[in-house]
């Protein structure tokens, strides 16, 4: 290993910046219940009760973003298997060369739509399962029989060369389950494992309020746990989705920005035909920018106030520890929908890095400013350990 | 640089190590920080004015395993990278005790 520098201030964006990445919202309802869904859309057992996106608005948004420097899009609900035409619109993706990310429960994977993803050239799937055993995973996500059709995804996936990412949301229910996932991941021949960090949006919130979900500091030391220990043990990519202050520096100059949204390049799309900061749209109608089929995306994209806000702002006006923290270049604040849920305010600091911070855990290495002078003259020596 | 040149650690700039070996150099004048590797941090320390950046590649080669035979040109360029973002100065060949 030779020396390696990594740099706090290696993003930010003075011009209109390309849009990359559409995320699409399918649908506005699931064919599962969660317990930790942010977005809580309503329970839809075969996608024919609440809206979902017509396939002239998804060609139309695309055909439009394509100018303005699109080279992606998400895929995701709701759950997006649960659309309709949904091998139309993956076509639609594989015809404009465009890479393919999708999110989704795995409930309705067939090999046939399998088949059908893997001929997009560029993809990346990942299939949700909460609980290595069929009590835990349908016990989160309310629906029996819903493990065995998320497991069988995975092998459908598997065997038609497009292994998936296995995402995991960390709540009591599993947190000891974490292990075991690496090793049905592995035995399923998955790609990688990423463990996610419930937000308190929804029936997120209602986790956090009645306890079920997992304290900050145990998750900080869950993710440290699965860097240095569960890591190492594994040909897997294991992914700990906590904010940059949190991951190991090694990961940082890796390029493991995954799960960092560049929230400036990207416009999510909702089952309305609607253009919003992304899903969370559905619940917040500021963060709502216009219809496809009355506004024109470069208008949108160019004009619309909260993200030329954004563009200006991001990430100097950052408020709270986000204000003093090294990584907010690369970071952009974790995540502005949520944190605007929260406080209405398009610059108001990551709940999870202020309540560390309050707590006292949040690394000292990673502060500058005010809090960092304090941390480092209280180590004495001029060296803070994290 | 020239070679023979002694780098020298700015003395305002603050090593801050993490738990995986990896450190933060941070400087308070500037708010400038800067990740590193626990080679990196190994170099940080040798950067006394004192030693060439030779010398600095020699005792790496002595101090870690597999160390590749470009190591003298990727120490010099690490240290060129830390000074151009102000968290290294030199002191000439000579001027040193
Ligand atoms: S403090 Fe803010 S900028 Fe820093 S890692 Fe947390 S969310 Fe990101
Ligand atoms: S702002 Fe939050 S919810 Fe929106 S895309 Fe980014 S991470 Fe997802």
């Amino acid at each position: 290993m030779m020396p390696t520098l990594t740099t706090s201030t290696d993003r930010g964006e003075a011009r209109l910046p390309r849009l990359e990445q559409i995320y699409f919202y399918l649908t506005a309802g699931c064919n599962l219940a969660c317990r930790h869904c942010w977005l809580a859309p309503k329970f839809d057992p075969d996608g024919s009760r609440y809206p979902t996106l017509p396939v002239a608005l998804f060609e139309r948004a695309i055909a439009e973003a394509l100018p303005l420097g699109l080279t992606g899009v998400k895929l995701t609900g709701g759950e997006p298997l649960l659309h309709p035409r949904i091998e139309e619109l993956l076509a639609i993706v594989g015809e404009r060369d465009l890479a393919l990310t999708l999110e989704s429960n795995g409930l309705l994977c067939t090999p046939r739509l399998a088949a059908a993803i893997a001929q997009i050239p560029k993809r990346a799937v990942a299939i949700s399962i909460d609980g290595v055993d069929a009590a835990t995973h349908d016990g989160v996500r309310g629906v029996a029989g819903s493990f065995d059709r998320a497991v069988q995804a995975v092998r459908d996936l598997v065997a038609a060369d497009t292994p998936p990412q296995i995402i995991m949301s960390i709540m009591r229910y599993n947190l000891d389950q974490v292990d075991a996932m690496v090793r049905l991941a592995e035995k399923l021949g998955a790609s990688s494992v990423k463990f996610n960090l419930v937000q308190p949006a929804a029936r997120g919130q209602a986790l956090y309020d009645t306890e079920r979900a997992v304290s900050v500091a145990n998750m900080i030391a869950l993710g440290r746990r699965v860097a240095t220990e569960l890591a190492p043990a594994t040909r897997l990519r294991l992914d700990f989705d906590l904010p940059p202050a949190f991951r190991p520096l090694s990961a940082v100059a890796r390029g493991d920005g995954r799960g960092i949204c560049n929230i400036t390049a990207i416009i999510g799309v909702l089952p309305t035909g609607h253009y919003a900061l992304c899903g969370i749209g559905e619940h917040i109608p500021e963060l709502v920018f216009g219809q496809i089929e009355a506004d024109p995306l470069a208008r949108v994209w160019r004009d619309n106030e909260v993200l030329r806000t954004l563009r200006a702002g991001l990430p100097d006006r950052l408020e709270g520890v986000c204000a003093d923290c090294l990584m907010r270049h690369r970071c952009l604040g974790s995540c502005v929908a949520q944190n605007f849920y929260e406080h209405k305010n398009l610059f108001a600091p990551f709940w999870f890095c202020e309540r560390a911070c309050k707590d006292g855990i949040f690394p000292q290495s990673r502060l500058a400013g005010r809090r960092a002078q304090a941390a480092d003259s209280a180590a004495g020596a001029g060296e803070a350990k994290s | 640089m020239k070679l023979g040149d002694r780098p020298l650690a700015n003395p305002d700039v603050v090593l801050r190590e993490e738990y995986d070996d990896w450190a933060v150099l941070f400087d308070p004048e500037t708010a400038n920080a800067v990740g590193i590797n626990p080679v990196g941090v190994f170099i940080w320390r040798l950067l006394d004015g004192r030693n060439s950046v030779e010398q600095i590649a020699a005792r790496v080669a002595d101090g870690f395993d597999e160390v590749p035979g470009s190591a003298p040109e990727e120490v010099r360029a690490f240290v060129e990278r830390l000074a151009a973002g102000g968290f290294v100065g030199f002191a000439a060949t000579g001027a040193t005790p």
